[in-house]
């Protein structure tokens, strides 16, 4: 939500029209970005799609690498932000064949991401499992959820 | 590590969900169509199927009156977990094809590594022409 500007009742500055134009196209734009966010959730536009799980201990991010090597697979942790690298290669052209359809696609990809909690990143670790890539990073003792005893007097 | 020539990033795609012509599906749970290359060579046709998710004992393939149907199931690991955010769905994938040629059913190979299918379709040998005869009373 945006804050409310504080404004002089009264005094006509000449330049008091332009501001409220302006927070009024700005109204209008951050109506039409919820509108796409909520069309699309979170797709953010990067390969590869990710989705990001939490329990008590740990968060886990998912991403789905089929035909991936997993030799090419790099997964890197510095401070708060997680890197994924990779390469896909599908493109083999084969010869005396006839391609009768070719949708899956080769390439690489790097995609960066912030952890949003403080995680032990010595302890991170990255499995590969039927094309799903799942990173498994510890939360650090101050991220986890610490129950408060509520002391009745 | 990587492959020189292989310069061009991959980009995000949604995935596609099933199509059915028409026919519901009785469940809730999403649906997709793998993504597919297919080729035909002399002694056979190679369908390679990007079904992320699906260990080989969920994956079953069927090939009933030339029509090819693939089924993958995806095996469900986010259990207990609470979702933080979301850009891919999952589910089972379901996608199906007429084949024109005959294929020698005994001998079809599939195969399943980091979430990719590999099918192998021997074409049967062409039936040798019999001559009836036909006989005149």
């Amino acid at each position: 939500m945006a804050l409310l500007r504080w404004r002089r009742q009264g005094f006509g500055s000449p330049f008091s029209e332009l501001e409220r134009m302006r927070d009024y196209m700005d109204n209008v734009y951050s109506y039409l970005a919820n509108g796409v966010n909520q069309l699309r959730k979170n797709y953010t536009g990067v390969f590869p799609l990710i989705n990001l799980f939490e329990d008590d201990e740990n968060l886990y991010l998912v991403a789905e690498l089929a035909g991936v090597e997993s030799q090419s697979l790099d997964v890197s942790v510095k401070n708060d932000t997680l890197t994924l690298k990779g390469s896909k290669l599908t493109q083999i052209d084969r010869e005396g064949v006839t391609y009768h359809r070719r949708e899956r696609e080769s390439g690489s990809f790097n995609r960066s991401l912030t952890i949003p909690a403080k995680i032990e990143s010595e302890r991170v670790q990255a499995v590969f499992k039927n094309g799903v890539l799942t990173v498994t990073l510890p939360k650090a003792a101050e991220a986890k959820a610490h129950q408060i005893e509520v002391k009745n007097f | 590590m990587t492959v020189e020539s292989q310069s061009q990033e991959l980009n995000p795609r949604e995935k596609r969900p099933l199509d059915l012509k028409g026919a519901e599906s009785t469940s809730g749970e999403p649906r997709f169509s793998p993504l597919v290359d297919i080729w035909e060579s002399d002694e056979c046709l190679t369908v390679v199927a990007d079904m992320p998710g699906v260990a080989a004992d969920g994956l079953s393939v069927n090939l009933h009156e030339n029509v090819l149907t693939i089924l993958g199931k995806v095996a469900e690991e986010s259990q207990g977990r609470k979702l933080l955010s979301q850009e891919f769905e999952t589910g089972d994938y379901y996608r199906q094809f007429a084949l024109s040629e005959l294929i020698d059913q005994a001998k079809i190979k599939a195969s399943m590594k980091d979430g990719v299918l590999i099918l192998t379709l021997p074409k049967q040998a062409p039936a040798q022409p019999r001559k009836i005869e036909v006989v005149s009373e």
